[in-house]
Protein backbone atom coordinates (compact mmCIF):
# COMPACT_ATOMS: atom_id res chain seq x y z
CA UNK A 1 0.00 0.00 0.00
CA UNK A 2 0.99 3.51 -0.91
CA UNK A 3 1.22 5.82 1.90
CA UNK A 4 -1.72 9.04 1.41
CA UNK A 5 0.12 12.69 1.25
CA UNK A 6 -1.29 13.10 4.90
CA UNK A 7 0.00 9.93 6.10
CA UNK A 8 3.06 10.59 4.94
CA UNK A 9 3.26 13.70 7.10
CA UNK A 10 1.62 11.61 10.25
CA UNK A 11 4.41 8.83 9.98
CA UNK A 12 7.21 11.59 9.72
CA UNK A 13 5.24 13.12 12.98
CA UNK A 14 5.40 9.54 14.74
CA UNK A 15 9.08 9.42 13.84
CA UNK A 16 8.81 6.14 11.37
CA UNK A 17 9.82 8.29 8.20
CA UNK A 18 12.69 11.07 7.99
CA UNK A 19 12.85 13.98 5.54
CA UNK A 20 14.73 16.69 6.56
CA UNK A 21 13.93 19.70 5.69
CA UNK A 22 10.26 19.29 6.04
CA UNK A 23 7.91 21.79 4.57
CA UNK A 24 4.36 20.81 4.29
CA UNK A 25 3.63 22.75 0.79
CA UNK A 26 5.63 19.84 -0.41
CA UNK A 27 3.54 16.90 0.48
CA UNK A 28 1.57 15.72 -3.17
CA UNK A 29 -1.56 13.54 -2.97
CA UNK A 30 1.39 10.43 -2.19
CA UNK A 31 4.53 11.61 -2.41
CA UNK A 32 6.80 14.33 -1.21
CA UNK A 33 8.61 16.85 -3.36
CA UNK A 34 12.43 16.55 -3.29
CA UNK A 35 14.95 19.24 -5.12
CA UNK A 36 17.87 19.84 -6.32
CA UNK A 37 21.47 20.20 -4.26
CA UNK A 38 23.84 22.77 -5.37
CA UNK A 39 26.22 20.15 -7.46
CA UNK A 40 26.41 18.04 -10.32
CA UNK A 41 29.41 14.80 -11.00
CA UNK A 42 29.59 13.25 -14.11
CA UNK A 43 32.36 10.24 -15.41
CA UNK A 44 35.72 11.49 -16.75
CA UNK A 45 36.12 8.67 -18.56
CA UNK A 46 35.06 8.13 -22.28
CA UNK A 47 34.05 4.00 -21.29
CA UNK A 48 32.44 3.32 -18.24
CA UNK A 49 33.29 0.13 -16.13
CA UNK A 50 30.98 -2.00 -14.13
CA UNK A 51 34.23 -3.51 -12.33
CA UNK A 52 36.31 -1.11 -9.44
CA UNK A 53 38.43 0.74 -10.87
CA UNK A 54 39.83 4.28 -11.90
CA UNK A 55 36.42 6.14 -12.60
CA UNK A 56 36.80 8.92 -11.63
CA UNK A 57 33.60 11.94 -11.00
CA UNK A 58 34.22 15.27 -11.93
CA UNK A 59 32.20 17.49 -9.55
CA UNK A 60 30.89 21.05 -10.85
CA UNK A 61 28.71 23.81 -9.21
CA UNK A 62 25.66 24.50 -10.88
CA UNK A 63 26.00 27.60 -12.11
CA UNK A 64 23.46 30.42 -10.91
CA UNK A 65 22.15 30.51 -14.86
CA UNK A 66 21.51 26.73 -14.58
CA UNK A 67 23.81 24.11 -15.71
CA UNK A 68 23.11 22.79 -19.46
CA UNK A 69 22.72 19.10 -19.86
CA UNK A 70 23.52 17.07 -23.08
CA UNK A 71 22.49 13.84 -23.87
CA UNK A 72 24.29 11.01 -23.97
CA UNK A 73 25.66 11.23 -20.65
CA UNK A 74 24.50 10.30 -17.47
CA UNK A 75 25.01 13.30 -14.72
CA UNK A 76 24.73 12.52 -10.56
CA UNK A 77 22.78 15.07 -8.44
CA UNK A 78 22.15 14.96 -4.79
CA UNK A 79 18.38 15.91 -3.00
CA UNK A 80 18.75 18.32 -0.65
CA UNK A 81 16.77 16.48 1.42
CA UNK A 82 17.55 13.33 3.91
CA UNK A 83 15.30 10.67 3.09
CA UNK A 84 14.52 7.73 4.53
CA UNK A 85 12.21 4.66 6.72
CA UNK A 86 12.95 1.98 8.51
CA UNK A 87 9.09 1.23 8.20
CA UNK A 88 8.13 2.19 4.66
CA UNK A 89 9.89 1.52 1.28
CA UNK A 90 10.88 4.48 -0.15
CA UNK A 91 10.96 5.05 -3.89
CA UNK A 92 12.48 8.03 -5.39
CA UNK A 93 11.11 9.06 -8.98
CA UNK A 94 11.00 11.74 -11.15
CA UNK A 95 8.50 14.31 -11.65
CA UNK A 96 5.84 14.31 -14.55
CA UNK A 97 6.84 17.84 -15.54
CA UNK A 98 10.48 17.10 -15.94
CA UNK A 99 9.60 13.90 -17.87
CA UNK A 100 7.59 15.77 -20.14
CA UNK A 101 10.71 17.36 -20.97
CA UNK A 102 12.84 14.36 -21.67
CA UNK A 103 14.71 14.98 -18.02
CA UNK A 104 14.62 11.47 -16.60
CA UNK A 105 15.53 10.79 -13.01
CA UNK A 106 15.92 7.19 -11.32
CA UNK A 107 14.65 5.72 -14.46
CA UNK A 108 16.05 2.03 -13.80
CA UNK A 109 16.58 2.14 -9.71
CA UNK A 110 13.54 4.00 -8.14
CA UNK A 111 13.51 1.66 -4.67
CA UNK A 112 15.44 2.66 -2.46
CA UNK A 113 16.20 0.13 0.56
CA UNK A 114 14.56 -0.06 4.21
CA UNK A 115 16.42 1.93 6.59
CA UNK A 116 18.67 3.77 4.08
CA UNK A 117 18.47 7.06 5.23
CA UNK A 118 20.65 9.95 3.52
CA UNK A 119 20.37 12.35 1.19
CA UNK A 120 20.24 10.21 -2.03
CA UNK A 121 22.36 10.52 -5.55
CA UNK A 122 19.89 11.39 -8.55
CA UNK A 123 20.45 9.46 -11.90
CA UNK A 124 19.94 12.42 -14.39
CA UNK A 125 19.48 11.95 -18.25
CA UNK A 126 18.51 13.98 -20.61
CA UNK A 127 16.53 13.33 -23.96
CA UNK A 128 17.61 17.10 -25.65
CA UNK A 129 19.71 19.34 -24.34
CA UNK A 130 18.24 21.12 -21.13
CA UNK A 131 19.12 23.19 -18.29
CA UNK A 132 18.54 22.33 -14.93
CA UNK A 133 18.47 24.97 -11.72
CA UNK A 134 20.05 23.86 -8.09
CA UNK A 135 16.97 23.91 -6.29
CA UNK A 136 14.47 22.97 -9.16
CA UNK A 137 11.51 20.28 -7.58
CA UNK A 138 13.36 17.46 -9.61
CA UNK A 139 10.89 14.37 -8.15
CA UNK A 140 9.32 13.08 -5.55
CA UNK A 141 9.10 10.27 -2.87
CA UNK A 142 6.78 7.28 -1.96
CA UNK A 143 6.34 5.17 0.81
CA UNK A 144 4.93 1.85 0.54
CA UNK A 145 4.28 -0.33 3.69
CA UNK A 146 6.34 -3.62 3.63
CA UNK A 147 5.62 -6.98 5.18
CA UNK A 148 7.62 -9.76 6.96
CA UNK A 149 10.60 -9.18 8.91
CA UNK A 150 12.33 -6.21 8.71
CA UNK A 151 16.15 -6.62 8.43
CA UNK A 152 17.54 -2.95 7.55
CA UNK A 153 19.92 -1.88 5.02
CA UNK A 154 23.46 -1.38 6.16
CA UNK A 155 25.15 -1.72 2.50
CA UNK A 156 27.66 1.10 1.25
CA UNK A 157 25.67 3.37 -0.17
CA UNK A 158 22.99 3.65 2.96
CA UNK A 159 25.38 6.02 4.93
CA UNK A 160 26.48 8.00 1.80
CA UNK A 161 25.09 12.02 1.75
CA UNK A 162 26.65 13.24 -1.33
CA UNK A 163 26.13 12.05 -5.32
CA UNK A 164 28.08 8.57 -5.26
CA UNK A 165 28.97 5.81 -8.00
CA UNK A 166 30.19 2.72 -7.19
CA UNK A 167 33.71 2.99 -6.55
CA UNK A 168 36.75 2.98 -4.40
CA UNK A 169 36.52 5.76 -1.50
CA UNK A 170 39.91 7.06 -2.54
CA UNK A 171 39.16 7.43 -5.47
CA UNK A 172 36.02 9.32 -4.97
CA UNK A 173 37.88 11.76 -2.38
CA UNK A 174 40.66 12.33 -5.34
CA UNK A 175 37.69 13.62 -7.47
CA UNK A 176 37.11 16.27 -5.61
CA UNK B 1 -1.16 -4.44 -3.04
CA UNK B 2 -2.02 -3.91 -6.73
CA UNK B 3 -5.61 -4.66 -8.34
CA UNK B 4 -6.13 -7.74 -10.26
CA UNK B 5 -7.35 -7.68 -13.63
CA UNK B 6 -11.09 -8.74 -12.32
CA UNK B 7 -10.65 -6.61 -9.52
CA UNK B 8 -10.15 -3.13 -11.70
CA UNK B 9 -13.23 -4.21 -13.54
CA UNK B 10 -15.10 -4.56 -10.50
CA UNK B 11 -14.24 -1.27 -8.85
CA UNK B 12 -14.72 0.90 -12.09
CA UNK B 13 -18.29 -0.57 -12.27
CA UNK B 14 -18.74 0.54 -8.47
CA UNK B 15 -17.64 4.07 -9.69
CA UNK B 16 -14.08 4.24 -7.55
CA UNK B 17 -12.33 4.50 -10.75
CA UNK B 18 -12.12 5.52 -13.78
CA UNK B 19 -11.37 4.23 -17.18
CA UNK B 20 -13.10 5.55 -19.94
CA UNK B 21 -13.51 4.51 -22.57
CA UNK B 22 -13.48 0.92 -21.24
CA UNK B 23 -13.17 -2.24 -23.37
CA UNK B 24 -12.87 -5.42 -21.63
CA UNK B 25 -10.48 -6.96 -24.26
CA UNK B 26 -7.78 -4.33 -23.03
CA UNK B 27 -7.88 -5.78 -19.26
CA UNK B 28 -4.57 -7.89 -17.88
CA UNK B 29 -4.37 -9.84 -15.21
CA UNK B 30 -2.82 -6.60 -13.40
CA UNK B 31 -2.96 -4.19 -14.95
CA UNK B 32 -5.43 -2.22 -18.29
CA UNK B 33 -3.61 -1.17 -22.00
CA UNK B 34 -3.81 2.32 -22.85
CA UNK B 35 -4.46 3.25 -26.42
CA UNK B 36 -2.21 6.11 -28.09
CA UNK B 37 -4.20 9.29 -29.40
CA UNK B 38 -3.94 11.06 -32.52
CA UNK B 39 -1.54 13.91 -31.44
CA UNK B 40 2.05 14.14 -30.48
CA UNK B 41 3.29 17.85 -29.32
CA UNK B 42 7.54 18.21 -29.36
CA UNK B 43 9.13 21.23 -28.46
CA UNK B 44 10.64 23.49 -31.22
CA UNK B 45 13.38 24.77 -28.88
CA UNK B 46 17.10 23.70 -29.53
CA UNK B 47 17.87 23.88 -25.28
CA UNK B 48 14.61 23.36 -23.20
CA UNK B 49 14.73 25.07 -19.30
CA UNK B 50 13.07 24.50 -16.32
CA UNK B 51 12.65 27.73 -15.89
CA UNK B 52 11.57 29.04 -18.76
CA UNK B 53 8.54 28.17 -20.70
CA UNK B 54 9.39 26.25 -23.49
CA UNK B 55 7.64 26.46 -27.22
CA UNK B 56 6.17 23.28 -29.13
CA UNK B 57 3.86 22.36 -31.23
CA UNK B 58 1.49 19.35 -31.99
CA UNK B 59 1.67 16.68 -34.54
CA UNK B 60 -1.22 14.85 -36.20
CA UNK B 61 0.00 10.97 -36.71
CA UNK B 62 -0.49 10.26 -40.16
CA UNK B 63 -2.47 7.63 -41.43
CA UNK B 64 0.41 5.40 -42.40
CA UNK B 65 2.35 6.47 -39.11
CA UNK B 66 5.24 8.73 -37.79
CA UNK B 67 8.65 7.47 -37.23
CA UNK B 68 10.04 8.58 -33.86
CA UNK B 69 13.66 9.73 -33.73
CA UNK B 70 15.66 8.51 -30.70
CA UNK B 71 17.29 12.70 -29.93
CA UNK B 72 13.69 13.94 -29.12
CA UNK B 73 11.20 13.89 -26.61
CA UNK B 74 7.79 13.53 -27.82
CA UNK B 75 4.39 13.68 -25.63
CA UNK B 76 1.35 11.15 -26.30
CA UNK B 77 -1.88 10.99 -24.65
CA UNK B 78 -3.90 7.89 -24.00
CA UNK B 79 -7.76 7.72 -25.56
CA UNK B 80 -8.70 6.56 -22.22
CA UNK B 81 -9.06 9.13 -19.55
CA UNK B 82 -7.67 7.58 -16.56
CA UNK B 83 -7.97 8.20 -12.61
CA UNK B 84 -9.34 7.33 -9.29
CA UNK B 85 -10.07 9.03 -5.76
CA UNK B 86 -9.29 5.88 -3.88
CA UNK B 87 -6.32 3.88 -5.27
CA UNK B 88 -3.18 5.40 -6.98
CA UNK B 89 -2.94 4.25 -10.92
CA UNK B 90 1.08 3.68 -11.82
CA UNK B 91 2.03 3.77 -15.53
CA UNK B 92 4.23 1.64 -17.33
CA UNK B 93 5.08 1.03 -20.95
CA UNK B 94 3.60 -2.20 -22.01
CA UNK B 95 6.56 -5.07 -22.80
CA UNK B 96 6.13 -5.47 -26.31
CA UNK B 97 6.96 -2.41 -27.11
CA UNK B 98 9.92 -1.72 -24.16
CA UNK B 99 11.66 -4.88 -26.35
CA UNK B 100 11.46 -2.39 -29.46
CA UNK B 101 12.94 0.43 -27.46
CA UNK B 102 9.91 2.13 -26.87
CA UNK B 103 9.76 3.75 -23.72
CA UNK B 104 6.61 5.40 -23.35
CA UNK B 105 6.95 6.41 -19.51
CA UNK B 106 10.05 6.46 -18.23
CA UNK B 107 10.38 9.02 -14.78
CA UNK B 108 7.59 9.47 -13.14
CA UNK B 109 4.86 6.34 -13.29
CA UNK B 110 2.96 7.60 -10.33
CA UNK B 111 -0.64 9.33 -10.99
CA UNK B 112 -1.83 11.18 -8.12
CA UNK B 113 -4.99 10.05 -6.14
CA UNK B 114 -7.22 12.03 -7.46
CA UNK B 115 -5.91 13.30 -10.80
CA UNK B 116 -8.51 12.12 -14.06
CA UNK B 117 -7.69 12.94 -17.10
CA UNK B 118 -5.85 11.06 -20.35
CA UNK B 119 -2.73 10.50 -19.32
CA UNK B 120 0.30 12.35 -21.55
CA UNK B 121 2.76 9.48 -22.42
CA UNK B 122 6.66 11.15 -22.76
CA UNK B 123 7.80 8.95 -25.44
CA UNK B 124 11.52 8.43 -25.93
CA UNK B 125 13.06 5.84 -28.33
CA UNK B 126 16.02 3.93 -28.65
CA UNK B 127 16.35 3.19 -32.08
CA UNK B 128 13.88 5.09 -35.34
CA UNK B 129 10.48 3.41 -34.67
CA UNK B 130 7.61 4.12 -36.29
CA UNK B 131 4.28 4.14 -34.47
CA UNK B 132 0.49 4.54 -35.14
CA UNK B 133 -2.38 6.34 -33.51
CA UNK B 134 -4.52 3.47 -32.07
CA UNK B 135 -1.61 1.50 -30.53
CA UNK B 136 -1.27 0.18 -27.51
CA UNK B 137 2.59 1.32 -25.93
CA UNK B 138 1.59 1.56 -22.01
CA UNK B 139 -0.73 -0.46 -19.58
CA UNK B 140 -1.74 1.39 -16.12
CA UNK B 141 -2.49 -0.61 -12.82
CA UNK B 142 -3.97 0.86 -9.86
CA UNK B 143 -2.21 0.52 -6.11
CA UNK B 144 -4.47 0.76 -2.70
CA UNK B 145 -3.23 3.19 -0.64
CA UNK B 146 -2.24 3.56 3.29
CA UNK B 147 -3.96 6.68 5.02
CA UNK B 148 -6.37 9.64 4.65
CA UNK B 149 -6.49 10.84 1.20
CA UNK B 150 -5.04 14.44 -0.28
CA UNK B 151 -6.79 14.86 -3.57
CA UNK B 152 -5.10 15.78 -6.46
CA UNK B 153 -5.52 20.09 -7.29
CA UNK B 154 -2.66 20.07 -9.79
CA UNK B 155 -2.26 22.16 -13.11
CA UNK B 156 -2.16 19.05 -15.35
CA UNK B 157 -6.29 18.31 -13.70
CA UNK B 158 -8.38 17.19 -16.51
CA UNK B 159 -6.40 16.81 -18.98
CA UNK B 160 -7.05 16.38 -22.90
CA UNK B 161 -4.30 14.90 -25.48
CA UNK B 162 -0.56 15.29 -24.96
CA UNK B 163 0.22 18.18 -22.14
CA UNK B 164 3.49 19.57 -22.29
CA UNK B 165 5.63 20.64 -18.74
CA UNK B 166 4.44 23.68 -17.38
CA UNK B 167 7.32 23.06 -14.46
CA UNK B 168 8.25 27.25 -15.10
CA UNK B 169 4.91 27.84 -13.16
CA UNK B 170 7.15 26.38 -9.78
CA UNK B 171 9.38 29.51 -10.78
CA UNK B 172 6.20 31.96 -10.78
CA UNK B 173 4.72 30.29 -7.76
CA UNK B 174 8.25 30.65 -5.94
CA UNK B 175 8.88 34.22 -6.97
CA UNK B 176 4.65 34.99 -5.68
CA UNK B 177 5.90 33.41 -2.56
CA UNK B 178 9.08 35.04 -2.47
Amino acid sequence: MILTGPEITRQREAGRITIEPFDEIQVNPNSYNYHLGPTLRVHRGQVLDTRPGDQVLEEFAIPEEGALLLPGRIYLGTTVEEIGSAHYVPSLIGRSSLGRLGIFLQFSADMGNLGAVHRWTLEIEVVQPAVVHAGDRMGQITFTAACGEVRLYDGHFGRIGEATAPNRPELLAAAR
Amino acid sequence: MILTGPEIVREREAGRLTIEPFDAAQVNPNSYNLTLGPTLVVYTGTVLDTRRPNDFETLEIPEQGIVLEPDRIYLGASVEVIGSDHYVPLMHSRSGSARLGIYSHVTADLIDQGSHGQLTHQLRVVQRVKVYAGVSLAQVDFRRVQGDPMLYRGKYQGSRGPQPSQIHLDTAALRTAA
